[in-house]
């Protein structure tokens, strides 16, 4: 049935079409959909419903589904449900989750939720992007939580099929946690905790800010992998928390979000600090940069080997990200 | 001219041309780069604590030389294999001998070995033999090879390759699998001379064996029989080639990851220019497949400066087309 469809935008109706859930799900229908819905009827789909679905499969449904919803009276009482049983396929979704005090309405998460420490325990039903659609519905779930991507595209489609309460939520930048926090907040039932969450999130960036505020800004890099090279570029969650805690990000004109460069840019750019990121090897930073005296932070001993997870999340724990690229940055700032 | 006679005098000349065409290549690709230096500011006084010396001698330099390494060990394990398979299309990509030495390159690594250690070439060279006998013993089996055979081969080596790197990727840790994974995609970025003075004398240990045996092999790709009865050992010169070509690939994919075509593309223009003699062709494959790399690096590294392209992209957008060109032209030769 469509109803699943119908509930979660239905949620969000007020903000109607222009809310980013329904951006996201606009994505996966893709334009095609939108292009056929022009040229039906509306009256003809509108009574034989099953039959158009059947017909043009879940996409086109699921269009329709949001058209009606824009201009349809809410639906029954029964489709509004506030879900009990809830899936997080991504871990800034299930850090927000927990942020908003309904961590105990959760019955799965993916392999990768390891934060707080009661994601760990709970039953992991796949990969961030690769879920496994079998291991969701085996948590029998009222409402799943996923990020919007390629890789799960098919996944998603497949647990919609089922009859699943799907909510998309992007988190790549910051206005995509505000939004996302409000999103999932309101699917649970509790907008007024999500409007608290963004608000606290929101006034520990600020403290940031102040903190390092009057500082002369440094030049930064962020290394997210050694070989190849690999940093942080402009227009992601890492430039804007550099751009936070006082740093300019040397690599933010380099055309990607995570672009690969070469060495020699590094040397060019000469950063003031470098913040090394990349999984799993602590010296490798030191190493790869210690020939280049030229650099300044390698002159001046300014590379910071920094854990990647909380950084590379946008979830609650932003606030805490910046003030530890603030701690790297401008040491003379003292802690926070 | 392609059928002249191989004189003394015509291999040096030959081979000084191309060494001059190498040296040459090296001077310039050092001297391109997304990033300005300036040669006279790094060799002037104190030149040597300059970013222009950093740029031009620590990072590009290297660079240069690792690819002209990885590009003539590429282009003579082509040259050999396809005199050795009797196949005008056989690669070491095409064959699934990158493949081969991918995944025990791999399987090193998840063992714990340092990427910069001289055991994952070593591994990489076991692997890469490994696939050479497989191919040759499948090849084989139905006589004279036929082009068929021979890419069929390649393309299950591939898929074989492809699967247990997957699996190896599910077996190890999130932080090694990311590791192994870039390891694999590969990239001559971020190099140093230590890396490519362990590549090159695998390398050169490699091309020195194929070129001592290079008057057997062009016996031996005359036709078995009469090179036996010419008093060539024909099983001992099948051996040293296997393993010298192998030892070729090892060097190449463990410090640059899988980069196609290279092997196809430059002994098939050099056999034009220069006929089929090995005696010629083997060096002169060498040298040409580092100018071939050289410059696609080049372009790999300025075309989207400043984030970088993978090199192999180069390389395969130049030898997919050449290859299609030369399947048509073996399966029109080879039809009843």
């Amino acid at each position: 049935m469509n109803s699943n469809r119908n509930t979660v935008l239905q949620t969000d109706c007020p903000a109607a079409c222009a809310s980013p859930e329904a951006r996201d799900i606009g994505l996966f229908v893709g334009p095609s959909a939108g292009k056929g819905l022009d040229l039906l009827p509306v009256r003809r789909v509108l009574l034989p419903m099953e039959r158009a679905r059947r017909r043009f499969g879940g996409l086109l449904a699921g269009a329709l589904a949001l058209l009606l919803v824009s201009c349809a009276p809410a639906p029954p009482q029964a489709a509004r449900a506030v879900p009990r049983r809830v899936v997080s396929l991504a871990p800034s979704l299930t850090e927000v989750v927990y942020g908003l005090g309904e961590g105990d309405r959760l019955v799965g998460v993916c392999a990768q939720c390891d934060y707080p420490e009661a994601a760990r325990r709970l039953p992991k039903v796949g990969g961030y992007l690769s879920p496994s659609v079998e291991a969701v519905l085996g948590v029998r779930p009222d409402l799943v939580l996923v990020v919007p991507s390629p890789g799960n595209r098919e996944s998603v489609r497949a647990l919609e099929r089922a009859g699943i309460r799907v909510l998309v939520a992007a988190d790549r930048t910051l206005d995509d946690l505000w939004a996302g926090i409000a999103a999932v907040a309101d699917a649970l039932g509790v907008p007024e905790r999500g409007e608290a969450m963004t608000s606290k999130v929101r006034g520990k960036l600020q403290a940031v800010r102040a903190r390092v505020e009057g500082l002369p800004p440094r030049r930064v890099l962020l290394v997210v992998g050694h070989r190849p090279l690999i940093v942080a570029g402009g227009g992601t969650l890492q430039d804007e928390l550099l751009r936070t805690a006082g740093g300019v990000n040397v690599a933010a004109d380099a055309g990607t979000a995570f672009p690969e460069v070469p060495l020699e840019l590094v040397v060019a750019r000469a950063p003031d600090v470098i913040l090394d990121a990349a999984m799993g090897s602590e010296a490798g930073g030191r190493e790869l940069f210690a020939a280049f005296e030229t650099i300044p932070a390698v002159r001046q001993n300014r590379i910071v080997t920094l854990a990647p997870d909380a950084l590379f999340r946008a979830g609650p724990r932003v606030g805490e990200a910046a003030a530890m690229l603030a701690s790297a940055i401008h040491p003379e700032a003292g802690g926070s | 001219m392609p059928a002249a006679h191989l004189t003394r005098r015509r291999l040096a000349a030959t081979s000084a041309l191309l060494a001059a065409a190498l040296t040459a290549s090296l001077a310039a690709a050092t001297l391109i780069g997304p990033v300005r230096a300036s040669l006279w500011t790094a060799l002037g006084p104190g030149g040597e604590h300059t970013p222009d010396f950093a740029i031009l001698f620590r990072t590009r330099l290297p660079r240069v030389l690792l690819g002209a390494v990885v590009g003539g060990a590429l282009a003579c394990s082509g040259a050999s294999l396809q005199a050795l398979l009797g196949n005008p299309l056989a690669d070491p990509h095409l064959l699934g001998v990158s493949a081969g030495a991918a995944v025990a390159g791999a399987i090193a690594l998840m063992a714990g070995a340092d990427p910069v250690s001289p055991i994952v070439p070593l591994a990489a060279f076991l692997g890469a033999l490994g696939t050479v006998a497989a191919v040759f013993l499948v090849a084989r089996a139905a006589g004279r090879t036929s082009p068929y055979a021979i890419l069929l081969v390649g393309v299950v080596c591939n898929a074989l390759g492809a699967a247990a790197i997957m699996l190896v990727n599910a077996i190890a840790s999130y932080t090694q699998a990311q590791g192994i994974l870039f390891w694999i995609m590969g990239s001559l970025s971020a190099q140093s001379y230590g890396l490519v003075a362990v590549a090159g004398l695998y390398a050169l240990a490699g091309a020195a064996v194929l070129v001592r045996h290079a008057h057997h092999l062009n016996l031996l790709a005359a036709g078995e029989e009469d090179a036996l009865t010419l008093g060539v050992e024909v099983e001992a010169v099948r051996r040293a080639v296997f393993l010298a070509s192998s030892l070729l690939v090892g060097a190449a994919v463990a410090v640059s990851g899988m980069i196609s075509f290279v092997g196809l593309i430059v002994p098939h223009l050099l056999r034009l220019i220069l006929g089929p003699d090995l005696r010629l062709l083997l060096p002169a494959s060498f040298l040409g497949g580092a100018v071939l790399l050289v410059w696609a690096d080049t372009l790999a590294r300025t075309a989207f400066a400043p984030s970088e392209l993978p090199v192999g992209v180069v390389t395969a957008l130049l030898g997919g087309p050449f290859f299609l060109v030369l399947l048509r032209r073996a399966l029109r030769r080879s039809a009843p």
